[in-house]
């Protein structure tokens, strides 16, 4: 308490004007799980930032801007945040859809980007030539890599063969996925199905109708948090029999695990709060320290990562220059709840993040997201429905 | 064959729930005269209750059913009181845009309140189905149709058999003259209105159950009870049902047999809302 007042009067006493970061996240819409998870990271990143002296001797402003997920919506967020704010920086950024509509303003006016989202190539090709594009999350590709190294695994130990994919229709789910469909077929797998679907209709009947037909081992859904509850339940109404029903949501529907229908489902994360890794248990308990809860939502852990490495590279540059601070930024070499972080180039980018190797694949088991692959990482078996 | 027949149960079940939504908004449209277009978030706190008295209290939405759909007629007479009633004899698009803007407040009002997460309820018969040979036939969705045929039967019931449903279509035919022989009309419009908006509550309910409560939750489900009143026909009460299945099996259809359909279902409600605008016009150049 001490401490905290005294960095209060100091930074007061100081006299000097915030740094200020923008915060651009989808608070509401389809993305919004997983953008309230990025604020509450945000918040406990900013706390830790100012009670340790701040950025710069000055204290660290937020600015949050709801795109709604929606790119109509975003864009004068951002323009707002960048020309009426005047935010030193941006981060945040959780949906692809956003995050390209944005990226002409964002090289109009040079803005320099600590992106936490925003998984599809699209996104990549945007801002393939902006020299201050930072980007944490793995592209599409990096995730994919690790799902087809889960599929084959069970294509050895459980003999899945057949894959049907259900992806929505958005550049999340439809980037790449002629890419997907060709990888599937190279690793040997049989793709019975490829059906696309609108996210949040909740209309899943006639899809699972031609899964049921087409009898597949995997059905591997490409959506959001809005998606999963209707389409287990049609799942089950519908009595498809699946080894396992996969699915890669930026987050998933608050309470899905305590639902019957969510078991033995399985999904992919770049985090559980369950990892033993220090920096996790750390990021864990400070966390339930500030909210009095836990979350399992990785875009929390992600968007504190971003916020304390964007942080620490202005105070390494000793400025708000853009291009100090990128040097700075590319030199970033710390241990995260993810594993360590470091930027090296992408196939279209210069600084990216976190790769596929960060990935873990978990399964709903008894309340609980359990991570059950790698084996290395896994708590508990697998539950194969064939 | 049995995917055929599967597609056609997909579209039935589906076309309960557009039935429950629609029928609302054409009681809105055809006494009081007005297009609702905050309908949807009259289903989406229908949703949100049934969503908060499964989480806090542990009640059955299906069992907490008669109670919202109580509340939520409070809610839409006290609308009509504090605002609809006010536009009535103004321009239909002033009209229009009060109940837009009225749409955005109660969306905001439910991302202020309880945030923008996805809220899903846990029952025991969530994905109970009956299966005959080899269809499957949804138990919630199911009950959503039943309810909704029984629900239009029973306001088809007051509108042609009592003394309020006469009243009803005398002031949907001619308010001044309906005013003149001593009908309250304010009372009937308040009524009507209140009765739009439970039962847009009565199928954010079902939707708590089948899928989940959000602010955005109506959103989908009143674009498609727009065009579904435009099939049917302006205030045409059981031209909804059949509207409705027509809908409903268009898109199961187009989602299984067209390439990519899950895309294209969309489309449909639009093809439809201009198939009928256009097969209309030309009959009445006729």
């Amino acid at each position: 308490m001490k401490t905290l007042l005294m960095t209060g009067i100091l930074l007061a006493l100081s006299g000097a004007s915030a740094v200020k970061v923008g915060v651009l996240l989808p608070l509401s819409g389809a993305g919004s799980v997983s953008g309230q998870a990025a604020r509450s990271g945000y918040q406990l990143a900013l706390d830790e930032i100012n009670k340790a002296g701040g950025v710069l001797g000055k204290p660290l402003e937020l600015e949050f801007a709801d795109d709604g997920s929606a790119p109509a919506k975003a864009v004068p967020e951002f323009v707002k945040l960048v020309t009426v704010e005047k935010v030193d920086f941006m981060a945040g950024g959780v949906s692809s859809a956003t995050s390209i509509a944005i990226s002409g303003p964002a090289k109009q006016y040079g803005t320099f980007m600590a992106w936490i989202g925003a998984a599809a190539v699209p996104v990549e090709d945007a801002f393939a030539d902006h020299p201050y594009f930072f980007h944490y999350h793995p592209w599409s590709y990096y995730n994919f890599e690790a799902i087809l190294g889960y599929f084959k695994y069970l294509k050895t130990y459980k003999k899945a063969k057949n894959i049907a994919i259900a992806y929505e229709d958005g550049p999340f789910g439809s980037a790449g996925i002629d890419a997907t469909v060709d990888a599937f077929r190279k690793a040997g797998f049989n793709v019975v199905m490829t059906e696309k679907f609108k996210t949040g209709s909740g209309n899943f009947g006639p899809l699972v109708s031609k899964a049921k037909a087409a009898k597949p081992d995997i059905l591997y859904w490409v959506g959001y948090d809005t998606d999963a509850l209707p389409l287990a339940t049609e799942i089950k109404q519908q009595n498809l029999q699946l080894g396992l029903l996969y699915g890669t949501p930026p987050s998933w529907p608050v309470g899905f695990e305590k639902n019957k229908l969510a078991d033995n489902v399985a999904g992919l994360s770049l985090w559980l709060s369950t990892s033993p890794n220090k920096d996790s248990r750390a990021f864990v308990a400070a966390y339930r320290k500030k909210f009095g809860t836990v979350t399992d939502e990785y875009f929390a852990p992600l968007a504190y990562v971003n916020l304390k490495t964007l942080a620490a590279a202005i105070n390494r540059a000793g400025t708000t220059d853009k291009a100090k601070v990128a040097a700075e930024m590319a030199k970033t070499n710390v241990s995260t709840p993810f594993g360590q972080l470091t930027f090296s180039p992408s196939l279209k980018t210069k600084y990216q993040g976190f790769k596929a190797g960060n990935w873990l694949h978990f399964q709903y088991l008894g309340d609980a997201r359990v991570p059950v692959y790698p084996i290395k990482f896994a708590q508990k078996s697998m539950v194969y429905g064939k | 064959m049995d995917l055929f027949m599967q597609t056609l149960v997909n579209g039935l079940l589906q076309s309960g729930l557009y039935a429950l939504v629609a029928s609302g908004l054409a009681l809105a449209v055809g006494v009081v005269g007005i297009v609702n277009f905050a309908h949807g978030e009259y289903l989406m706190i229908g949703a949100f209750l049934a969503w908060a008295g499964s989480a806090f209290l542990g009640v059955d939405p299906l069992l907490s059913l008669p109670v919202i759909a109580v509340a939520v007629f409070a809610i839409g007479a006290l609308t009509y009181r504090v605002s609809i009633r006010h536009v009535l004899l103004a321009p239909e698009l002033n009209q229009m845009l009060l109940t837009f803007g009225l749409g955005i407040l109660l969306q905001n009002l439910a991302l202020m309140l309880l945030g923008g997460n996805t809220r899903t309820v846990s029952t025991p018969y969530q994905a109970s189905s009956l299966q005959l040979g080899d269809l499957s036939v949804g138990g919630p969705k199911a009950l959503a149709f039943g309810l909704a045929a029984l629900l239009l039967a029973a306001l088809y019931g007051v509108l042609y058999r009592t003394t309020l449903g006469r009243q009803m279509r005398a002031v949907a035919q001619n308010r001044r003259g309906a005013q003149l022989i001593g009908i309250n009309v304010d009372r009937v419009y308040l009524i009507a209105f209140g009765v739009s908006c439970a039962l847009a509550a009565v199928a954010g309910v079902l939707v708590s159950v089948l899928l989940f409560a959000s602010p955005t939750v109506g959103l989908v489900f009143a674009l498609k009870a727009f065009a579904i009143i435009v099939m049917a026909g302006l205030g045409n009460l059981t031209g909804v049902l059949w509207a409705s299945v027509l809908l409903g099996v268009s898109e199961a259809l187009v989602q299984t047999y067209v390439p990519g359909g899950g895309g294209w279902s969309d489309a449909v409600f639009f093809l439809m809302i201009f198939g009928t605008l256009v097969l209309r016009s030309f009959r009445g150049a006729r």
